[in-house]
C-alpha cells in the first residue's frame, strides 16, 4: 500500500493542484499512453512544469493483478483455418506480476482460446467440412520473467521477457469415442514484450505482443489437419490488451 | 429337403450352366432385336417374402470360367464372334474408317447411344483378338478390343442383422450414428443383372436349351412371368432413370438375383423392423442392367453383358445423374472401352467401384475390368475378405487390388460366412437346378434372404461407403478413394499388399475425418 502511494506522490499525481489542472493532466496523459507516443514522464513533464519534490526511493518489490484479451494468429494456421474456418482467434487471460528490484520482473499467467468448428478430410488443397462439431481448447499457463525499460515511478514503461508455458490442447467432437477426443499439455517457450501505462492510482493499461512456440504438439496422428499440412507448433503470435490492476 | 432340391442338384446344374448354349440364337451384333417380352401388368400381387435361408451349402463363386454362354454357340471363349470394339481417334475421315476396317474384312454397324466407340462388324470365323490388336496398330485408332463377356462374381449359398457379421466387422453401427438420417440425393448406379425395383406382370417366349448341343429342357412356350419389388429395398420412389442395355429398354428387371442382393448391400432399407441392413439407406438407386441372367437368355434377351455394353452402361448412368457407379461384375481381358468410360465418370464428379475378381484358385487371372482400377483417381477394386478377416479364398490378388471389404467365405465358417441380403427365393428362380422334370416358369415375385459370396458383395460396402462420404460433403471421387485408403485397416503385410490393397474399409473413421489433433 505504502509502495503505491509513494509512487503516486513521486509522478505528481497525488499532489493536489488545482481541480481543472488535475483533469487536464490525467486526460493528456492517457492520450499519450494510447498513442504510444509517451516516453516516460518526460512528458509529464512538459506538460506538468512545476517543480517536484526530491522523490523518495521507489519500493523494490510489487505485486499487481491484471487481465487482458487479445488476438492469437497461431503458427499451425492451415490446420487451425481448416478446422475453425480462421486462423486467427480471441484469447483471454490473467494472472499476477511480480515486480522485483533491479527492474526484474515475474508473472504468471493463464489464457483461453476456445473455437468451434467442424471436422475436415483435406485432400492436397482441398478441404472437405464434414459436418461433425468439434471444440478446440488451448489453455497456457505460462510463466515469464523480463526487465523494465524504466524505473517503477515512470507512466509508461516498456518491458520484455521470455518464458517457459504448458499448453493444455483440448479437442472435443460430436460422435467422438472414449479415447478419441485429445486433452494433452505439452511444454512451449514465449518471448514477449509491451509496455504498461498507468492511468491512476490502481488502474493501468498495458500492450504486449508474445511470440510462442509449442513444439511437437501437433500433428503426431497421421490422420489429422495438423498431420496433413505438416504443422507441429501450437504455438502463435498474440497481440493482447492488458487490465492491470495495483501498481 | 429331398435329394434333389439340395444344394448338390444346384451345384450340378449351375455348373452345368457354365457350358450351356441357347439353342435359338439371336447375334449380338450391333443391330437391336425385337425383345420378346410383353408388359400384361404393371402391377401384380405383393411380394412373397420366405425368410432366411440359411440350410443350404454354399457353392464356388462365380468366375470367367463359370460363364461360356453366348448366342452363337462359341460357348468356349470368353468373348462374342463376329465383331469388336473400336475407338477411332478424333478427326478420323469415314473413307479411313473404311479402309482400316478393310484391312479386317470389317464393316461398321448403325452407332449406339451412350457410346463414344464403334462397333464392327466382322467375319464370325475372324478371332476377334487378333483382330483388334491388328486394328490396333492403326494410327487413327485409339484403341480395339474384343467384346468380352461380363458376369456377375457371386455365388448363391444360403442362410436378418445379427446375422449380417460384415457390418459390425467394418464398425458400421458407429459409422450409422454418424451418419444417421442424412440426405438423399445421392444416387448408386448398380451396373448389374438388374434390381427388383418394381411389380409387373411380362409375357415371354422361351427356346428349348440345354447342354452340349443336347437340347435337355424343352421350350416352355410363350409363360407369363409375375416381378414384385424386394419388400427391404423400400419404395419405387427409390429409384430413378432405370435402364436396360439387355433388352433394350427402360425396365431393368433383375431375372438372376445377384443385382438385388448387391444392391440390398448399398441400400437395404436399415432400422424399419424389415430384413437387413445396408450401407446406405437412404441413397437413391439407378438400376442399369448390363449383364443376362439364364433366364434373360432363355427369353431371348437381344443383347449379351459384353464390356461394350458395360462401357455404355457406365456413360448412362453419368449421364443421368448418378455419383457412384457399383459393378459387381468382372471379364476377362483388357477392356480400354471400359477404362475410358471410367475416365469419363469420373471426370464428371462420379466415383466407379469394380469388383477385384473371384479367381484365385482358377490360377488367379488378371480382370478386365478391375486391372486399371489403379491408374485413375476415383475408381478402385475392391477385394474379400471373410468374416475372419482374412482374404477370402477366392478373391483375385495382385496390384489392382486397392481395398478389402467383407465378400464372405463359406470355406472358413460355413454359410453363415456368406454375406446376408434379400433376394430372390433361389428355388422359385433357378428351376432348371432341378432338372427337367421340374423346370418351370421361373418367379420374381418370391424373396428370400440369401446367404452370397464373392468379391461381387464385397464391392457394394466400398459404393454404399463412397454414397456415404458424398453425403458427409466429399464430393471428388479422387478424395473419396483418397480418404477411403487412408482410414483403411491394414491387414496382411505391412503396407499396400496386393491381398489387401491398403487395407479393410474403414467407414466410420472415414466418415468421422480429420480434427486438428486427431
Amino acid at each position: 500500500m505504502s509502495a503505491i502511494t509513494t509512487d503516486l506522490i513521486v509522478n505528481g499525481l497525488a499532489r493536489p493542484p488545482k481541480p481543472g489542472r488535475r483533469r487536464t493532466v490525467r486526460c493528456a496523459g492517457i492520450v499519450c499512453a494510447l498513442l504510444g507516443l509517451c516516453g516516460g514522464d518526460a512528458a509529464l513533464a512538459q506538460t506538468q512544469p512545476a517543480p517536484r519534490r526530491p522523490a523518495p526511493a521507489s519500493p523494490s518489490t510489487g505485486i499487481r493483478g491484471f487481465a487482458d484479451f487479445g488476438s492469437t494468429t497461431f503458427t499451425a494456421g492451415k490446420s487451425f483455418e481448416a478446422v475453425l474456418g480462421t486462423r486467427t482467434g480471441t484469447i483471454f487471460g490473467g494472472g499476477v506480476e511480480v515486480l522485483l528490484p533491479q527492474r526484474i520482473f515475474v508473472s504468471l499467467r493463464a489464457s483461453r482460446f476456445q473455437q468451434q468448428g467442424e471436422r475436415v478430410f483435406i485432400f492436397e488443397d482441398q478441404t472437405f467440412d464434414l459436418g461433425i462439431a468439434t471444440t478446440v481448447r488451448v489453455t497456457p499457463v505460462e510463466v515469464t520473467a523480463g526487465y523494465r525499460f524504466g524505473p517503477r515511478r515512470w507512466r509508461l514503461v516498456p518491458y520484455a521477457g521470455g518464458g517457459i508455458g504448458w499448453h493444455r490442447f483440448e479437442e472435443t467432437s460430436d460422435f467422438a469415442g472414449g479415447d478419441e477426443n485429445v486433452d494433452e499439455t505439452r511444454r512451449g517457450y514465449h518471448l514477449v514484450a509491451g509496455a504498461d501505462v498507468r492511468l491512476a492510482r490502481w488502474f493501468g493499461v498495458g500492450g504486449e505482443a508474445q511470440w510462442s512456440t509449442v513444439p511437437d504438439a501437433l500433428g503426431e496422428d497421421p490422420n489429422s489437419a495438423s498431420a496433413a499440412f505438416d504443422e507441429t507448433d501450437l504455438g502463435g503470435v498474440t497481440f493482447r490488451v492488458k487490465f492491470i490492476i495495483g501498481l | 429337403m429331398d435329394t434333389f432340391t439340395g444344394a448338390r442338384a444346384k451345384a450340378v446344374a449351375l455348373s452345368a450352366a457354365s457350358a450351356l448354349w441357347l439353342a435359338t440364337a439371336a447375334a449380338q451384333d450391333g443391330g437391336i432385336a425385337a425383345p420378346y417380352r410383353t408388359m400384361l401388368s404393371q402391377v401384380t400381387a405383393p411380394a412373397i417374402d420366405r425368410g432366411p435361408r440359411d440350410n443350404d451349402a454354399p457353392g464356388p463363386a462365380r468366375t470367367s470360367r463359370d460363364r461360356r454362354i453366348t448366342r452363337s454357340g462359341n460357348a468356349d471363349r470368353p468373348y462374342l464372334s463376329g465383331s469388336v470394339i473400336v475407338k477411332f481417334r478424333p478427326g478420323t475421315s469415314p473413307g479411313a474408317q473404311r479402309a482400316m476396317l478393310a484391312l479386317v474384312d470389317g464393316a461398321g454397324t448403325p452407332h449406339l447411344p451412350y457410346a463414344d466407340f464403334e462397333i464392327v462388324a466382322i467375319d464370325d470365323d475372324a478371332d476377334p483378338e487378333a483382330v483388334a490388336r491388328k486394328l490396333s496398330t492403326q494410327p487413327d485408332v485409339a484403341y480395339a478390343q474384343a467384346r468380352h463377356l461380363v458376369y456377375p462374381m457371386f455365388v448363391p449359398n444360403d442362410p436378418m442383422y445379427s446375422r449380417q457379421w460384415n457390418y459390425p466387422a467394418i464398425d458400421m453401427e458407429r459409422a450409422w450414428d454418424i451418419h444417421r438420417a442424412r440426405a438423399t440425393d445421392v444416387v448408386v448406379a448398380v451396373l448389374d443383372s438388374g434390381v427388383a425395383y418394381r411389380s409387373a406382370l411380362l409375357s415371354f417366349g422361351t427356346v428349348a436349351w440345354g447342354f452340349d448341343a443336347i437340347t435337355i429342357f424343352p421350350s416352355l412356350g410363350s409363360i407369363i412371368v409375375p416381378f414384385a419389388a424386394a419388400p427391404d429395398l423400400g419404395g419405387t420412389e427409390r429409384f430413378v432413370a432405370p435402364r436396360d442395355f439387355i433388352w433394350n429398354d427402360t425396365l431393368p428387371l433383375d431375372l438372376d438375383g445377384h443385382g438385388t442382393h448387391v444392391t440390398g448391400t448399398i441400400a437395404q432399407t436399415t432400422n424399419n423392423n424389415l430384413g437387413g441392413a445396408g450401407m446406405a439407406s437412404n441413397v437413391r438407386i439407378m438400376p442399369v442392367k448390363v449383364i443376362p441372367g439364364y433366364w434373360d437368355q432363355i427369353f431371348g434377351a437381344p443383347f449379351d453383358g459384353t464390356d461394350d455394353v458395360v462401357a455404355r452402361g457406365i456413360r448412362y448412368a453419368v449421364d443421368n445423374g448418378a455419383k457412384v457407379i457399383n459393378m459387381s461384375i468382372g471379364g476377362p481381358g483388357s477392356a480400354p472401352v471400359v477404362q475410358s468410360a471410367v475416365v469419363y465418370a469420373v471426370s464428371h464428379g462420379v466415383f466407379v467401384v469394380v469388383a477385384a475378381g473371384n479367381g484365385f484358385d482358377l490360377g488367379n487371372p488378371a480382370e478386365g475390368l478391375a486391372e486399371f482400377a489403379p491408374e485413375i483417381d476415383g475408381m478402385v477394386a475392391v477385394g474379400a475378405v471373410g468374416r475372419d478377416l482374412q482374404r477370402a479364398q477366392y478373391s483375385t490378388t495382385g496390384p489392382h487390388v486397392e481395398l478389402a471389404a467383407p465378400g464372405g467365405d463359406a470355406s472358413r465358417g460355413g454359410t453363415p460366412a456368406g454375406i446376408l441380403q434379400q433376394t430372390f427365393d433361389s428355388d422359385m428362380v433357378e428351376t432348371y437346378a432341378f432338372g427337367p422334370s421340374r423346370y418351370e416358369a421361373p418367379r420374381f415375385d418370391v424373396f428370400a434372404y440369401e446367404f452370397l459370396q464373392g468379391t461381387s458383395m464385397a464391392a457394394p460396402h466400398v459404393s454404399g461407403f463412397a454414397a456415404l462420404l458424398m453425403q458427409q460433403g466429399i464430393t471428388d471421387p479422387a478424395a473419396i478413394e483418397a480418404v477411403m485408403k487412408r482410414y483403411a485397416t491394414d491387414l496382411g503385410v505391412a503396407g499396400r499388399d496386393g491381398e489387401y490393397g491398403y487395407g479393410l474399409i474403414n467407414p466410420r473413421a472415414a466418415l468421422r475425418g480429420m480434427g486438428l489433433a486427431k
